[in-house]
């Protein structure tokens, strides 16, 4: 095996406020291999939503490196960056507030086709098509007002935004989070049959640990912008080792269906 | 078990684009006095509304049938003052309050007795523990009579988000102070002093630095703390937790939780805990009610919700739940040809 899909060292960011700098990412360092996933679990503020913002080079790191698919990606610029990027998409935990609300389902995944070039014109209706089929939608959605349509139809269109330019990496910052238990396990599903057949890598953020120890392969445990602990998913969740990994599972509501 | 209130036949309806929605139907259940209980179900199962329903702020254009009867007791006489002048008029309730300070009819009817028959709208004057995120729409109090319990007082309402319940213009001691200020008829001074006590009682750090504090100066469980203080600061019979958790990271939510459930038995307060998960409702509380699409599915003793499900539904409801002890979904799926 080669080098990783994506590498991270170092990664550091510092945000000032009101005179005092903060380290939200303090000297972090991971790496993701081509169809794996990876999950980044913590407490509110520990730093995980800002890895996924560096990542996706929203936010610039005052410190380390980033490699992906082979390449410095910080080192990128202009239209190298914007080609790269239709490798690394995102789904985030609001699809209402990500997207337009006003604009219809087939404008939100006409864009990354038109603006990554993937189809002409006269193509991208039978592209989008296939797009909401392949999430579990029907075709006949195209039409619709995003605000019209469900919370779980919103975030399978997100998700097929985010594979409408065959991304080998895609960032989801809680994405599941919002939604209703039932949904929530369908959108799994999709996600893992997904990245069976794309190998398709995740960065699965999340506070909810059952929802990590089902759906990853390993995590990164989180506390005040560092890694406090890092390994298999259920070996993470069954035995954490760090007091935060404890914390968090202690705190996890449990069913005891017995 | 005495109830505290008894829901029948309760049918919600709100007006959407031209056509009529019904959040709830033919809902009846008894809440007993004391007791913890849970209402849970996925969005569009009214539970919410049933919330809303019971602290009587809903809002004005809903239609409402069916009744809610309160079995309280009389309360004692009020010197409850009208709400201070420098309160920002967000509330349409100013002139509503005033009616709810003369002597209560309810000490006229014998124990036992229902004390407030209504048709709704338990309240007649506003929930003014700071916490209902602006009050412009809710229903007048016209339909409300002397009878009812009051909101704030008699009920405390805890929401999902506190940036909304909060006045972010004013220093969350105040928010506090202006309960006991309305509803215990306390001088500003004594308000303050019992302000900090309960600032201390939800165990915030540093009371005296955090009376002053403005909302966002707080994080978003400390602002939950003051959203809680300020919704128990009259001493009210029912507390409703409406999502009050849902919006934190797993960690606070277990404290909040944890707060709630001494709070609620120090108090003596009768608990309405409103959720979607289904886990965190059974570590609380000792009945769960079931709802979906606006009907009630099932109500029963937690354990008995969890471990023998009467409903398909509940049952589905449980297999969603990713405990950590699920088996991974990716080996569910290999499992299943």
């Amino acid at each position: 095996m080669s080098s990783p899909l994506l590498s991270v060292s170092g990664l550091t960011k510092w945000y000032r406020r009101g005179g005092k700098t903060i380290a939200a990412v303090d000297n972090v360092s991971f790496h993701i291999e081509t169809g794996e996933t990876l999950a980044l679990a913590g407490p509110s503020g520990s730093g995980k939503s800002t890895i996924a913002r560096l990542v996706l080079r929203l936010v610039e790191p005052d410190a380390g490196r980033i490699q992906f698919d082979g390449e410095d990606f910080l080192a990128l610029g202009g239209a190298a960056l914007r080609s790269r990027r239709a490798r690394l998409q995102m789904v985030f935990q609001d699809p209402l507030a990500a997207f337009n609300p006003r604009a219809t389902v087939a404008r939100v995944l006409d864009d990354p086709l038109r603006i990554h070039g993937i189809a002409s014109r006269l193509k991208r209706p039978r592209r989008i098509a296939a797009l909401l089929e392949r999430v579990g939608l029907t075709p006949d959605l195209a039409p619709r007002a995003i605000h019209e349509i469900s919370g779980g139809q919103r975030q399978r269109v997100a998700i097929a935004r985010a594979i409408a330019t065959k991304p080998s990496l895609i960032v989801l910052d809680e994405a599941v989070s919002a939604l209703d238990v039932s949904v929530r396990g369908q959108i799994l599903h999709l996600l893992l049959d997904l990245q069976r057949e794309e190998r398709i890598a995740y960065l699965f953020i999340s506070h909810d640990l059952g929802v990590v120890r089902a759906i990853a392969h390993r995590v990164a445990i989180f506390d005040a912008g560092r890694i406090a602990e890092t390994g298999d998913a259920r070996t993470v969740v069954d035995a954490p080792q760090s007091a935060i990994g404890q914390a968090l599972v202690a705190a996890t509501p449990r069913l005891n269906r017995a | 078990m005495t109830a505290l209130l008894s829901i029948r036949d309760l049918t919600v309806t709100y007006r959407r684009d031209g056509g009529e929605v019904a959040a709830l139907k033919d809902i009846s259940l008894d809440i007993a006095a004391g007791e913890r209980l849970a209402i849970i179900g996925e969005s569009g199962s009214g539970k919410s509304t049933l919330a809303l329903a019971v602290a009587g702020l809903l809002p004005a254009s809903a239609r409402v049938d069916g009744r809610i009867d309160w079995f309280l007791r009389p309360p004692p006489p009020l010197g409850a003052k009208a709400p201070p002048s420098v309160l920002p008029d967000i509330s349409p309730s100013r002139g509503e309050i005033a009616p709810s300070s003369r002597p209560s009819p309810i000490s006229r009817i014998a124990g036992g007795e229902p004390a407030a028959k209504l048709p709704i709208s338990p309240l007649e004057g506003e929930m003014s523990g700071r916490t209902e995120g602006g009050a412009k729409d809710r229903r007048p109090s016209a339909i409300a009579t002397d009878y009812g319990p009051l909101g704030g007082r008699d009920i405390g309402f805890v929401f999902q988000d506190p940036s909304a319940s909060l006045d972010p213009v004013m220093p969350v001691g105040k928010q506090i102070a202006e309960v006991l200020y309305t509803h215990l008829g306390l001088g500003w001074p004594q308000a303050f002093a019992k302000a900090r006590t309960l600032l201390e009682r939800v165990r915030l750090p540093d009371p005296d630095t955090a009376l002053h504090a403005f909302p966002h100066q707080l994080s978003g469980g400390q602002k939950q703390r003051v959203a809680i203080a300020a919704a128990i600061a009259a001493g009210p019979k029912l507390l409703i937790a409406d999502e009050a958790t849902s919006a934190l990271d797993t960690i606070v939510q277990a404290e909040i939780v944890a707060l709630i459930r001494q709070l609620v038995s120090e108090d003596g307060m009768t608990l309405l805990f409103i959720s979607h998960d289904i886990a965190l409702a059974a570590e609380l509380a000792e009945r769960i009610a079931v709802f979906r699409h606006g009907r009630l599915v099932e109500i029963g003793a937690a354990r008995q919700i969890i471990s023998a499900p009467r409903h398909a539904y509940t049952r589905s409801l449980l297999d969603a739940h990713l405990g950590l002890d699920a088996e991974p979904l990716s080996r569910q799926a290999e499992a299943s040809p």
